[in-house]
């Protein structure tokens, strides 16, 4: 009789010689991690920065940078006005910020150097920064007016890895027309939480809802809580690092969030699947909420040509605080230096380049983001070219945060399952925050022990 | 005259048998086919080796170590304690789960709607050719793109699958589909599957071309009913190529990780709800570079791979002996086919009427 589908003989002794010879190799991989020295890579942990770099001296040659695709003016003219002041040519490369960190970790774990700056923000300064990636920057290289939360995004531990390329906090845009329509005053916007609440309840109508938010992925139910957290008086870590997120200020921030989508009832349920800001902005825009807390980028997609709402219905304010006036979460975005660039001086002239006024100018102009220097903030000008800089500067009076750390995607991860979990009625807002804060203490102390 | 019931035995120090001569030149032609052989397969099993067995092998050591580069700059051995901490972790257990279930529906959901997508395309019918060539669109979307399309299609705002439901009176208020971990999870089964049935469907559809339509015709003389002939004919017929699509898909669906990547902006969420074991994997790696424990989750996969094919392969690809309904005539002459040979009038005399039953 035939065996169909069956190997022929001669393949069974193949199979088995196979498998006996994946064995060897695995158990040769074995014996080798046995027996080897313990590998060493990278200049991480506690170890303290090797060099500093404070000088663009001798700054020649070419650099490759790798940034997010947050702002197009490096490509519609920056770029090449540097090339021309500087004589340094520059091969300059957008990506998708949620694709971003995965590239650059694999870039930097195989110690490439094919890209001398890449951008970088609060975690990542942390992250890369702890793991002996990124060119720690001497005090000669940081200008003295910067904005301690923008340089705040490129430090970690007391050591500058990068410049900022632009400021950034949250701030609350409303939409004064659907004020109007409510029979709410559009110039005296919520300024505490049962204002924002009760705000938010006259905007929902039909199928548009007073408030929406974005928590549909890892990073925006974090921010949404931690701005909650913050907007309460809360902390996320105390003294040494202890998790306190789960403290009494935190289960009543978190309760508070989940209210407005299950007792109040003015978020929009969407908010828990809205993935990131600009699709916020876009909602926005178009009129389909009343209330958002977002990003500066925010004014521009509410008042560029054709967004419904338009710059004359575009309110901005602070954030209306739960127990304390007001609080915000920081979004400020730079350049670093890649630890294994070939040509450090020329990439940090480069950083050097981008906090300077022309640049800045641009970035607030065309872009809507804050500028990351004290000087250029209280310029009446850029007040005048964006209005919610003044917002911004009210804010800044306040608690602004992001807790950017090593630690930061292991615990954001573990964090953001839980206040969905809450966000869905699965579990107690003190039940999600102390499972929560359970593993993010074992991260810290991962990390920290 | 007695008839000798055996061949007669050669006396013991005379000249081998000419049955013994025959067996050692066939024994010798065999080991020169085989050496001939080992020396043309050689090059590419090195490069297979260098390919495969290098990157494995590199997992296998990494993942006997602790190797987070933001912790320290040292990677310690620790032997298997990172699959200890990996089996004792609740959050692996929940990936798990997810990605049996996951597993379970797209594997045998899917093969089984691709069949019958191909037996329905094998018909002759008007508009045939088209329906063929609209069946290759969604394999041509490239993965991401697909992501993208159902994010939007099931977006809780402005998405068309609310306002087609709407429209039909089904829902009264939207649903936010990738908001609720278990919808998330349907919505990502009903985008893979989309995407992967063009691939099974035209697989099996291959497959059942090469059935002789005189064992259909046959088997309707014998007066064999549509799920006898669907049960003795069309099933045997596919086996093979079925037993691959099983295959490939479980593989698949254990590895799946572009779709929940775009569907749920990197997170695998909502509250973990769409993190399977792939992504689980990516999280821990990539995210919180945690390589070391990453490389212990990628063996396990790995494992988790090489225990569903064998599954397949043993249920499908037994030998004769096995369940009778799956196993062929002999002198069969394809893979995929029963026979090809002309059904002879015995076996149009058997009830079932179908050559490739059970012997």
């Amino acid at each position: 009789m035939s065996r169909p589908h069956s190997f022929p003989t001669s393949s069974a002794v193949s199979r088995r010689r196979f498998i006996g010879i994946g064995g060897a190799l695995a158990a040769g991989g074995l014996l080798a991690a046995c027996g080897g020295e313990e590998p060493v890579t990278g200049g991480g942990g506690d170890a303290a920065p090797a060099s500093t770099l404070g000088t663009t001296s001798g700054a020649s040659g070419s650099i490759r940078i790798l940034d997010d695709n947050t702002n197009p003016v490096f490509l519609n003219g920056v770029v090449e006005a540097f090339q021309n002041d500087t004589g340094i040519t520059v091969e300059y490369e957008q990506a998708n910020f949620n694709d971003l960190h995965d590239r650059l970790a694999t870039l930097f774990s195989a110690q490439d150097s094919s890209y001398d700056v890449v951008m970088t923000w609060a975690a990542w300064s942390a992250e890369f920064g702890q793991a002996g990636w990124l060119q720690a920057l001497g005090s000669d290289a940081v200008p003295t007016d910067l904005l301690p939360a923008a340089l705040d995004a490129v430090s970690w531990n007391g050591t500058v890895y990068g410049l900022p390329k632009f400021a950034s906090a949250q701030t609350m845009f409303y939409n004064k027309e659907l004020f109007r329509q409510a029979g709410l005053d559009p110039e005296a916007p919520p300024a505490t939480w049962d204002e924002f609440v009760a705000a938010a309840k006259a905007l929902t109508t039909g199928d548009r809802y007073g408030f929406t938010c974005d928590m549909g992925n890892t990073d925006g139910a974090y921010q949404n809580f931690v701005r909650t957290l913050l907007l309460n008086g809360g902390q996320m870590y105390g003294d040494d690092n202890t998790v306190t997120f789960n403290d009494e200020r935190g289960v009543e921030a978190l309760t508070k969030l989940r209210d407005l989508l299950t007792v109040d009832k003015v978020m929009n349920p969407s908010s828990l699947q809205i993935t990131n800001a600009s699709d916020l902005g876009t909602l926005f825009g178009a009129g389909q909420t009343g209330i958002v807390f977002n990003w500066p980028s925010q004014w521009a997609a509410a008042t560029k040509e054709g967004a419904v709402v338009g710059r004359e219905n575009t309110g901005n304010a602070i954030i209306p605080g739960i127990s304390v006036t007001t609080a915000s979460i920081d979004g400020s975005e730079g350049f670093a230096i890649n630890q294994f660039s070939q040509n450090k001086p020329a990439a940090l002239a480069w950083l050097q380049y981008v906090t300077q006024r022309p640049v800045q100018t641009r970035i607030v102009e065309e872009e809507g983001w804050f500028p990351v220097t004290t000087t250029l903030l209280d310029d009446a000008a850029i007040t005048e070219t964006l209005p919610v800089v003044s917002t911004y500067k009210e804010q800044s009076d306040f608690e602004i945060r992001r807790y950017g750390s090593p630690w930061y995607s292991d615990v954001t991860q573990v964090l953001s399952t839980n206040i969905s979990r809450a966000m869905l009625e699965q579990a107690t807002p003190q039940e999600a925050l102390d499972e929560a804060a359970a593993r993010a203490t074992d991260i810290v102390e991962r990390y920290t022990g | 005259m007695s008839i000798p019931t055996t061949a007669p035995t050669a006396p013991e120090g005379s000249r081998e048998s000419r049955a013994d001569r025959r067996r050692r030149g066939t024994d010798s032609r065999t080991r020169g086919d085989r050496r001939f052989t080992l020396a043309l397969v050689a090059p590419a099993v090195l490069v297979v080796a260098a390919l495969f067995a290098y990157p494995i092998g590199y997992a296998v050591w990494l993942s006997t170590h602790q190797w987070n580069d933001k912790i320290s700059p040292r990677h310690p051995y620790i032997g298997v304690r990172n699959y200890t901490t990996l089996f004792e972790s609740g959050e692996f257990w929940d990936a798990m789960g997810r990605t049996a279930f996951f597993s379970v529906i797209t594997v045998i959901g899917g093969v089984a709607l691709a069949l019958g997508l191909a037996i329905l395309l094998n018909q002759d019918f008007k508009g045939r050719t088209l329906a063929r060539v609209l069946l290759l669109v969604p394999w041509a979307v490239p993965p991401v793109v697909n992501g993208i399309m159902w994010r939007l299609i099931f977006d809780g705002d402005n998405g068309i699958a609310n306002t087609i439901l709407r429209n039909l009176g089904i829902i009264d208020e939207n649903v936010q589909w990738l908001a609720d971990p278990d919808t998330a999870m349907n919505v990502l089964i009903f985008a893979e599957m989309w995407k992967l049935l063009p691939f099974l469907t035209l697989l099996l559809m291959a497959s059942l071309q090469n059935i002789p339509r005189n064992l259909y015709r046959a088997a309707g003389v014998d007066g064999a009913n549509a799920w006898k002939r669907f049960l003795h004919i069309t099933l045997p017929g596919v086996k093979g190529a079925l037993m691959f699509a099983l295959i490939v898909q479980s593989m698949w669906s254990i590895k799946v990780f572009d779709t929940i990547y775009v569907l749920t902006g990197g997170s695998g969420g909502p509250a973990g709800g769409t993190t399977t074991i792939n992504f689980l994997g990516y999280l821990t790696t990539f995210s919180n570079l945690d390589r070391g424990y990453g490389a212990a989750i990628a063996v396990v996969i790995m494992v988790l791979v090489i225990l569903t094919t064998l599954f397949w392969i043993l249920l499908l690809g037994r030998p004769a002996g096995g369940p009778s309904r799956w196993r062929r005539k002999p002198g069969a002459t394809a893979d995929v086919t029963p026979s090809l040979k002309e059904p002879g009038r015995d076996e149009l005399a058997q009830p079932a009427g179908v050559a490739g039953e059970s012997q």
